[in-house]
């Protein structure tokens, strides 16, 4: 990192941060009070009691009966050694057939209680009254669709048919909201307000690690499908990236499709850079050549993210012997971040960028470094996850900036690998939500990144 | 030598980066074929070309012509190992297992190009046969390393008293005959002849007669390691080689992975005490299963279901340790059918050097008749609910089944198939399901799918298996970590890759000293 230039910026990253905290709604203070269950505040102390309660969560939907879903409670229960009392109480309860349903219920509630601050509606018209309420509130929206994994070609049919029908509800609901200028444009022209992310795994069910041209054969006319009626109902089409086993196959699939000459115009496309990967500076600059020897009317969305996969990126790699893929420090991925922020910012306008992040260190990095650019607020989009981020997002929206929440819309029995994933995320040692929630002072979270270097 | 550091598996390669796919590429366009493969005893080799082994993706290449041992020459290799025997016995056996770390080394140096050996011989895919060469490496690392243990004479247990000194030692038996199975072309080969060797047995090796190929690169990798080349004989053939090797009295020990007639065959041959000879044979047999996975009804089938068929049919399920039969909660039965398959509908069914390729070729035409005998059977007495698949024309491919509604007592649910044919079956419960397993006279493998760790107990205390794998592929044992081998009629019970496997090849010796001298301890 240039030295200079990071310490010139470090003033106004606080100045940024502190203002930005200062706009975080008073009356919740804490985010993960978000999730009210007290269940998580103590998962986030406890490692058995957090591998109960998501082992719990995951099986949920597979449960045939309340006295089931109880006998799985207290099974996992089981297995922690230091039980709380509550928890001794509910396994007491579980002693008998019609307190198993009372506490199989409890626990249902539960998740389910839980599952509605992730997932916005069980469909995507279930999900315009809260899409609608985040716009009028100056918040863009992407709609995730979940859904169970997709096995089969009929499967892959059916999650490219629910993309089609969402991008023709959201289109239409969104042309009838008002307007919101600093949602709408940005320096390289209009952005479409329907936004709709997708995931190459759910669009086949070939993708293969060693095989990438499999799954790009098999998911290319499906999303290709997508994007012609994404053009033509003026609507963006982000494509998520997932573990690093598929990178392969779904950024060259996107790059190539979005290269042929019937989507030069149309539509408005993105893709996600992790920064968690150590190779992440690479891949960006296979993304930058690309953007350079395609001109496209509009510009690529380049999501820069952390990364959600990072248990499973370190696991594989140790179970296989290889080096891990992604930094192992927190720091470095934040310094990382950081350096992939001012890449893209200083790239425009050939991509336009999102930057997807809760930390509010590279939040406010991002913000400050646009303005040492001289960008314009609208210049730089702010993603935050539905559920998570709510906060972060409407201080963002209120200091105007220009932000769009990830909402996440899908039954909960098939949402619930995506809202395990959240948990584990927000409950993770070095989750800066955490930190935030527990108090560590705002001088500290707004520090530059300790690298290990 | 000094202290080795601790044993690790070698990495298979990360192929989901395209610069390591094109390092194989490479290997396999370096392949120079057809191999001359002699019978080779000591200095002496004797080339031929009485066995030729294709490619069984394209019939006609042929991939290596090697010589068949008579039964003379079965015998002239087990009177030069017994002649070397002494000398290799009597070599440290921090020696021997430098050899064995040598020849690990050569494996590690022509990794690419022994893949594409196993590749074009046996027709195992890309991941698999770079995974072969890896376990290969393992197993000589490890029973190196555990030979070297097995002479710890700190590892002695035995209880001492004042005035008398008690010591284990173990000894090694004499001649091995390694008689290897094809599936895993280097590995179980490599496996065998390593634990062997480690601990100071001479062996002929009598490879498959698919894959003499692969033997001669065990053997040439073994004595450029130093492993004197009397006391690695190289001796290809079919059954009748290996016969003539299970009737030679000098034979100590016969160590064999293969079906389970021949395993039979062997274990019936070595009772037989000949005459003249001066010790038991031991037999340690590997043999097939009929391996079940188990669907509970809280089963995540988002992860049962890839899992499944990877243990289905990666290489055409032409593993030990391969899925047959799926028992499935009635609750979920017919969900996971249609899913699975789907699933199955969307595997290809293609050459092994094809990346995409997720069913190769069987390995000869015997084999793909014997699936396709086996999927008439079902298709008549129960359903086939896979569809037509594109197949290659030329090469011994068959496409995958998945058949569901078979009969309790159809022969389909109990007799090895060894290919890509899959059946499901709807429980009642977990329990009905175990009361099935239990039913089998074989036990190899087993699987279970459940999120309730109660289940998953009662599991683990029922099942008979070998190697027993929760939530995830039965197949994929690896060296140190998953020891492997079966129970019942599946094997003697050993376990590959396993720190007690090497007891199998030595016997134990106890000396006692007395050290009173005149009523004093000396």
């Amino acid at each position: 990192m240039v030295v200079g230039a990071a310490t010139s910026l470090e003033p106004e990253i606080r100045r940024v941060g502190k203002a930005l905290s200062e706009g975080f709604p008073s009356h919740r203070g804490n985010p993960l009070k978000v999730l009210d269950d007290r269940a998580m505040d103590l998962a986030a102390q406890d490692a058995e009691l957090r591998a109960a309660l998501f082992r719990f969560v995951d099986v949920v939907p597979a449960c045939r009966s309340l006295d089931d879903l109880a006998a799985h409670l207290t099974s996992f229960l089981g297995e922690v050694h230091a039980q709380p009392p509550s928890l001794r109480a509910a396994m007491r309860i579980g002693d008998t057939k019609a307190g198993r349903a009372a506490l199989g219920a409890a626990g249902a509630a539960g998740v389910r209680r839980m599952a509605h601050r992730f997932i916005v509606g069980e469909d995507p018209q279930a999900a315009l009254p809260t899409l609608r309420r985040l716009w009028r509130d100056g918040i863009a929206a992407s709609v995730d669709l979940l859904g169970e994994a997709t096995v089969t070609a009929e499967e892959a049919d059916r999650y490219a048919a629910r993309c089609a029908q969402a991008l023709d509800t959201l289109a239409a609901a969104y042309a009838r909201m008002d307007e919101q200028p600093l949602l709408e444009r940005d320096a390289s022209g209009p952005l479409p307000r329907a936004n709709l992310s997708v995931k190459v795994s759910a669009l086949t069910p070939l993708l293969r690690p060693e095989a990438p041209e499999r799954g790009q054969r098999d998911a290319a006319p499906r999303l290709r499908a997508l994007l012609r009626q994404a053009k033509q109902l003026d609507a963006h089409l982000h494509i998520d990236m997932e573990s690093l086993d598929t990178r392969e196959a779904v950024l060259e699939l996107v790059l190539d499709l979005l290269a042929e000459a019937e989507f030069a115009d149309g539509p408005s496309a993105g893709v996600v850079l992790q920064a968690y990967l150590r190779d992440s500076p690479q891949t960006l600059d296979t993304i930058l050549e690309w953007a350079d020897r395609t001109p496209r009317a509009l510009p690529l969305v380049v999501r820069l993210v952390k990364g959600a996969y990072w248990d499973h990126e370190v696991v594989e790699a140790r179970q296989h012997g290889w080096s891990v893929p992604v930094f192992e420090r927190k720091g470095d991925c934040d310094a990382n971040f950081e350096a992939l922020t001012a890449r893209l910012l200083e790239a425009r306008p050939l991509v336009r960028v999102a930057i997807a992040s809760h930390n509010l260190r590279s939040v406010a990095h991002a913000i400050a470094r646009n303005r040492l650019l001289d960008g314009e607020p609208r210049d730089v989009e702010f993603q935050v996850l539905r559920g998570l981020g709510d906060d972060l997002g409407r201080a963002l929206a209120a200091s105007g900036l220009r932000v769009r929440s990830y909402c996440p819309v899908g039954d909960l029995v098939a949402g619930m690998a995506y809202l395990v994933r959240r948990l584990l995320e927000n409950t993770a040692n070095e989750s800066f939500l955490a930190d935030q929630a527990h108090g560590v002072p705002l001088e500290q979270l707004l520090a530059p990144p300790e690298t290990s270097t | 030598m000094t202290t080795l550091p601790p044993f690790r598996n070698e990495p298979v390669l990360e192929l989901r980066r395209a610069t390591e796919r094109s390092k194989l590429a490479v290997g396999l366009g370096e392949l120079r074929l057809p191999l001359k493969v002699p019978v080779w005893i000591g200095r002496e080799q004797r080339f031929g070309d009485e066995l030729v082994s294709t490619d069984p993706g394209r019939p006609e290449r042929i991939v290596a012509l090697a010589a068949a041992a008579s039964a003379e020459e079965a015998d002239a290799a087990v009177a030069t190992a017994q002649a070397a025997f002494g000398r290799w016995a009597a070599t440290p056996v921090h020696e021997r297992a430098a050899a064995l770390l040598r020849a690990a080394a050569w494996m590690r140096e022509r990794r690419a190009s022994l893949a594409a050996l196993a590749l074009r011989e046996c027709a195992k895919p890309w991941p698999e046969a770079d995974a072969d060469v890896c376990e290969a490496i393992d197993f000589l690392e490890f029973y190196a390393r555990g030979a070297l243990e097995l002479q710890d004479p700190d590892g002695s247990q035995l209880l001492q008293v004042p005035g008398e000194r008690n010591e284990l030692r173990y000894v090694p038996r004499g001649v091995c005959a390694v008689i290897a199975p094809w599936n895993f072309p280097l590995a179980i080969p490599t496996g065998m002849t390593a634990a062997a060797l480690a601990t100071g047995n001479t062996v002929v090796l009598k490879p498959a007669e698919q894959a003499p190929g692969c033997g001669m690169r065990i053997v040439e990798a073994l004595r450029a390691g130093g492993v004197p080349a009397a006391a690695i004989a190289l001796l290809p053939g079919g059954g009748e080689t290996g016969a003539a090797l299970a009737r030679n009295p000098a034979v100590a020990t016969i160590a064999f992975t293969g079906s389970g007639p021949v395993g039979l065959e062997l274990l019936r041959s070595a009772a037989e005490v000949a005459p003249g000879a001066r010790q038991l044979t031991r037999v340690v047999a590997e043999m097939g299963g009929k391996n079940c996975i188990v669907v509970d009804s809280d089963a995540d089938l988002d992860e049962a279901i890839p899992a499944i068929v990877e243990s289905a049919f990666h290489y055409a399920g032409q593993k030990c340790s391969a899925a047959a039969r799926v028992l499935a909660h009635e609750a979920l039965h017919d969900a996971l059918v249609e899913r699975l398959a789907g699933a199955v509908a969307g595997l290809q069914v293609g050459p092994a050097d094809d990346f995409g390729t997720d069913v190769p070729p069987l390995i000869e035409r015997d084999a793909q008749q014997r699936v396709q005998r086996y999927a008439a059977i079902a298709g008549e007495s129960g359903e086939i609910v896979t569809g037509e698949h594109d197949v290659p024309g030329e090469g011994w491919y068959v496409a995958p089944v998945v058949a569901a509604g078979l009969p309790p007592d159809s022969r389909v649910l109990r007799e090895e198939v060894f290919g890509p044919l899959l059946t499901v079956e709807s429980v009642r419960d977990v329990d009905e399901a175990m009361d099935r397993i239990d039913g089998l006279p074989v036990a190899l493998t087993g699987g279970l799918f459940s999120r309730n760790p109660r289940t998953v107990q009662r599991v683990i205390e029922r099942s008979p298996v070998g190697n027993l794998y929760i939530n995830r592929s039965t197949t994929g044992a690896m060296v140190g970590r998953q020891p492997f081998g079966g129970n019942r009629l599946s094997g003697t019970g050993t376990k590959a890759g396993g720190r007690e496997y090497l007891l199998h090849f030595v016997e134990p010796r106890v000396v006692t000293e007395n050290t009173v001298r005149h009523g004093l301890v000396v």
